[in-house]
């Protein structure tokens, strides 16, 4: 077997792109050619990337795999690479979704075929790209390539309105992101006013934190309002999210798995990389702003989805909820929040494109997707009404799934911040509910018709292409440690880049609350009611070694309580 | 022979080397005039065409030889600046005349004066990129632009062409009125003494308090005149008419070299000459500037003519060139416009060859006249889909680099504003751009797919195949302007 090394990662990552070439030279009326073509590329591809799960080192919160090339000296420019925890499960989880993205177009795309498969693999390699990238320059190619792609699968294999819904995408995402290369370069500029040099990696800017915390408000503010904007965008968080829907409804499946699963990660994954690493001064101050946003989101994103009659529609709405939740999480800016906010990436990234392949399947076979069309479908379609129980339980939050982990990490990440708005957004987990289960019994249960009692139910082909995705949401929800240990150094990392002495803080609570027992038991017994000052401080001056192994079972315990 | 006379003769003699490519555009073109016009008769003068390519070769060869160093009473100066913006003029020009040879063979319009018009005016551009006195930008500028003028109006049974020449000389003329206006103002302010760039700039800052008045009308004026030749708003009325009105390859020429000669003069004349008042112009040229982004990107959203669509977008390229004159580091300012420039001049030539390819099949110039192009020619349309979107400035294309190269500069100086407007704008024009790669892709064409000829293929694959390999290269094309200049 393979070992993980940074070659490997750029094969795993550049071959989808290879593998687009390749296929660029075979004649368009191969059909066959190029959907086992790509479908065998993706494979490969993900199976390249295997290896570095296993391969990597979970006690470090160092970028691992790392090299740099020089590029563009002059600009200091260089072309690096590397992943750390959080990067590598998002680079893994577009690694799994390509070959389900390939599979579950075989059938729903009736034309122009090369193009497509072609289309589908360079948008592969431009995301993988955005994931591995340690260079602000590289990271900002990648990001921008991306909507080349996107743009093309929504207007060529979209529904009616895939014009208008390819053109918002992409001058919406361009906007956001232009405004971010403004503040990339001004802290580009900045850097080089205080250490003379021309550095665009990517440590070099989170480097610079303390001397941005030093430049007037103004420029924070600016400076944040830039990334927050072009990240928020990407998201999407509340007043930025109008983008979504239209895209969603109009773009292929496979179009919408994938901008579901993985594009709008990017948007979180830019709050966890560079805004809360580089302008953590300026993020505390918006706080307040940012959770409303985000809770807006969640609350405005159930309340919509629930009266939508389209069922993708309401499957994006649903997005926009949960991605709220997400960011409610990062921005709790505590361990729990943030692996909570990352968890539930994957997890929106698994249950998400599980309802739009869900709701591929029955517009393929009846092309509607009104939810007024269908009903009684578990009695045509058993083992696609139990996918679809599964996927909407996963998303829905419940125990075993999923979904239920990366909710209640985030609950306690946001209830340690802001209790207040940790409760405002368990109101929209419970709206989650309601809509998702209101849908699935209308569309599942009830009245069958004649049409309806027609339907098939999944092919081979499709249960195959559900399969993982079915069986991930379980190993998830059943043992989430994998998950949260490669994320556990480097989130502590960025806890203490982002809100230095947080740990202390709450080594030293810890300690308080030991020995405030302690104390508590010194008063209960009357006889030292005297002396209980005194030992109180013996107890720390004495067994200040031991204080640690008092410490570890009174923090750990109600953590683990409230995970499982 | 008089000691004088020898003197100013030894004199002309030394700097005419300065002038070598100058020269020998003006004999070969004029030769070309007479007696080249016997040699081919009427059905050949199509001949012209390489031949011109070949004399352009040429003259980029001269350019490269030509020694630096200054000369004419300081009127003429060779160094970086003058050769790299030479070499652009002579690539634009190359790409117009290697456009021309089918559109004028399908229009039985093939002269010999149209090559030579072409030569006088690129002479007029090397004169310019060099001119170092306000007296040498006036007359390079008129050289120059009187030739296209002519051009414009080249197709002279066309109503359009010649109102286009008209409405171009007319505006010029007035706007050339001006200009030396503004020098006779700034050559009275700085004592009536010297109009050498250089010496003006230590002049101006010495004159008294009482002419700080006339310092800046001349200036004003200037500028004024400057921004009507590369067509900057609000003085850019005349260029979407000139460039719907003028034989296609021709307005290829005009968005092309001569705005590569014009940016260099601007870069001397307010980089050089007026370094030392910028306080007077770099408010108004800021102001130029965001309004030419603005209204070149969004007038262009409602074209429906190709030409015009490009005449627009031309206007709000040369609003984001003005971020590096605005720069406070001369040096840099050119360097990013020049790369600016090198690549924009392929990008464009090459969205004019499609233009006139497709101008040439009898399929006109509409945008609407693109629909389906992706099914019936998917060559040209992707390559058309590549010049669009590097014209947008989409990474990886060679346009963003381009960009961001010029968009680093103006942040480091401090145009931060302007800066974010030239960005939004940039994604404005995405909406534009790709306006049309959705009419070539997503919309079904009306008559059947068509094969490509292969002779005609020969310059789209050429310049597509530039933006690619720009592409490839972006990044080392940066490092590599970064040197270019003064080394």
């Amino acid at each position: 077997m393979f070992t993980a090394n940074t070659t490997l990662m750029l094969v795993a990552t550049f071959l989808p792109l290879l593998g687009a070439l390749v296929l660029l030279l075979v004649p368009k009326e191969q059909r066959r050619v190029f959907e086992i073509g790509s479908l065998l590329v993706m494979i490969v591809a993900l199976l390249i990337s295997l290896p570095f799960w296993f391969g990597y080192d979970r006690a470090s919160d160092a970028v691992q795999w790392f090299q740099a090339w020089t590029w563009i000296p002059s600009l200091g420019v260089k072309f690096a690479v590397g992943m750390d925890g959080i990067s590598l499960l998002l680079w893994l989880l577009t690694a799994f979704i390509g070959p389900i993205a390939i599979a579950c177009s075989f059938k729903s795309i009736e034309e122009r075929h090369k193009e497509y498969y072609i289309w589908m693999l360079v948008l592969q390699t431009a995301m993988l790209g955005v994931f591995i990238t340690q260079d602000m320059f590289l990271f900002y190619l990648f990001w921008e390539v991306m909507l080349v792609p996107m743009y093309f699968l929504i207007a060529i294999w979209g529904g009616p309105q895939k014009l208008y819904a390819a053109i918002k995408l992409f001058l919406y995402t361009l906007a956001g992101s232009v405004l971010m290369l403004v503040a990339i370069l001004a802290i580009y500029f900045l850097q080089h006013k205080t250490t003379g040099g021309y550095d665009f990696s990517i440590a070099s800017f989170q480097a610079m934190a303390p001397v941005i915390a030093q430049q007037t408000k103004t420029y924070q503010y600016l400076m944040a309002l830039a990334f927050f904007i072009g990240f928020a965008i990407k998201v999407p968080m509340f007043p930025f999210h109008t983008w979504l829907p239209d895209a969603h409804v109009q773009a292929p499946t496979a179009g919408s798995v994938i901008l579901a699963a993985i594009l709008l990660k990017m948007g979180t994954y830019g709050f966890v990389r560079f805004l809360l690493p580089i302008l953590p001064g300026a993020t505390k101050d918006l706080m307040p702003w940012f959770i409303g946003l985000s809770l807006i989101g969640i609350i405005y994103g159930a309340l919509v989805a629930m009266i939508q009659k389209d069922m993708k529609k309401l499957v994006a709405y649903s997005s926009v909820s949960h991605l709220g939740l997400c960011m409610l999480g990062l921005f709790a800016l505590n361990p729990y929040g943030i692996k909570g906010g990352m968890f539930q990436m994957i997890n929106h990234g698994i249950s998400t494109s599980g309802l739009f392949l869900a709701v591929g399947i029955v517009y393929e076979r009846r092309h509607t997707r009104m939810i007024a069309d269908f009903g009684g479908l578990s009695k045509s379609m058993p083992v696609y009404a139990t996918i679809f129980m599964i996927m909407t339980m996963s998303s829905i939050g419940l125990p075993l799934l999923n979904g239920f982990i990366g909710e209640g990490v985030i609950l306690m990440g946001s209830f340690q911040a802001f209790p207040w708005a940790a409760v405002v957004a368990t109101l929209g987990i419970i709206l989650g509910a309601a809509y998702m289960l209101w849908m699935f019994q209308r569309v599942m249960f009830g009245p069958i018709t004649a049409v309806n009692e027609k339907m098939e139910d999944l092919s081979l082909r499709e249960v195959l292409y559900f399969a993982p995705l079915v069986l991930a949401a379980f190993w998830i929800g059943l043992y989430p440690k994998p998950l949260m240990d490669v994320m556990d150094a480097p989130v502590r990392k960025l806890v203490n880049q982002v809100n230095p002495g947080f740990y202390e803080a709450e080594a030293l609570a810890a300690k308080q609350a030991a020995a405030a027992k302690l104390g508590m038991r010194g008063m209960a017994a009357p006889a030292h009611h005297e002396a209980a000052p005194a030992g109180h401080e013996g107890v720390e001056g004495h067994e200040a070694s031991e204080a640690p192994a008092h410490e570890a079972p009174t923090h750990e315990a109600p953590g683990h309580g409230g995970g499982h | 022979m008089s000691g004088f006379a020898q003197g100013l003769l030894d004199a002309l003699l030394r700097d005419s080397r300065l002038i070598t490519p100058q020269l020998f555009l003006m004999t070969v073109a004029t030769l070309m005039l007479w007696p080249g016009d016997l040699f081919f008769n009427r059905n050949e003068k199509h001949k012209w065409a390489p031949i011109t390519l070949l004399i352009l070769a040429a003259t980029a060869v001269l350019v490269m030889k030509t020694p630096d160093g200054e000369g004419f009473s300081r009127m003429f100066r060779m160094d970086g600046l003058t050769r790299g913006f030479e070499l652009l003029c002579v690539l634009g020009s190359a790409g117009a005349v290697a456009l021309s040879v089918k559109l004028l063979d399908s229009l039985k319009q093939q002269t010999v004066e149209y090559y030579a018009l072409i030569l006088f005016s690129l002479s007029g551009m090397l004169f310019l990129c060099g001119a170092s006195d306000l007296i040498s930008v006036y007359f390079s500028i008129e050289l120059m632009a009187i030739c296209i003028y002519v051009l414009v109006a080249y197709l002279r049974d066309r109503a359009t062409s010649v109102e286009a020449g008209l409405k171009y000389f007319l505006l010029g003329a007035f706007s050339s009125a001006i200009l030396v206006y503004g020098i006779s103002l700034l050559y009275g302010a700085a004592g009536g003494v010297t109009t050498n760039l250089a010496d003006l700039n230590q002049a101006l800052a010495l004159t008294p308090g009482t002419s700080n008045l006339l310092v800046y009308a001349g200036v004003l004026m200037v500028l004024v005149g400057m921004g009507f030749k590369v067509a900057a708003v609000p003085f850019h009325m005349w260029a979407p008419d000139a460039y719907e009105g003028a034989p296609t390859p021709i307005t290829a020429f005009m968005a092309t070299a001569p705005k590569a000669a014009a940016l260099a003069a601007f870069l001397r004349v307010f980089g050089t000459g007026f370094h030392g008042v910028s306080s007077d112009w770099v408010q108004p040229l800021c102001y130029i500037a965001g309004a030419s982004m603005i209204l070149g990107n969004v007038a262009a959203v409602k074209q429906v003519s190709m030409k015009r669509l490009l005449a627009y977008s031309s206007i709000a390229h040369v609003g984001y060139m003005l971020l590096g004159i605005l720069s406070g580091d001369p040096k840099a300012g050119a360097q990013a416009v020049w790369l600016y420039m090198l690549i924009y001049i392929v990008m464009n030539t090459g969205a004019f060859a499609v233009v006139i390819y497709l101008q040439g099949k009898g399929e006109g110039e509409r945008i609407e006249d693109f629909r389906g192009l992706g099914k019936k020619r998917p060559v040209l349309a992707f390559a058309m889909m590549v010049f669009l979107l590097s014209l947008a400035g989409i990474p990886p294309l060679v346009g963003f680099f381009g960009k961001f190269y010029l968009f680093k500069l103006a942040i480091e100086q401090g145009y931060v504003t302007l800066t974010v407007l030239a960005l939004l704008t940039s994604a404005v024009s995405a909406y534009y751009y790709l306006g049309v790669v959705s009419q070539m892709y997503f919309r079904e064409p009306e008559g059947e797919a068509v094969p490509m000829g292969a002779a005609s293929v020969f310059i789209i694959s050429v310049a597509s195949a530039l933006v690619l390999v720009g592409t490839a290269f972006g990044p080392w094309l940066l490092d590599w302007a970064g040197r270019i200049f003064w080394v």
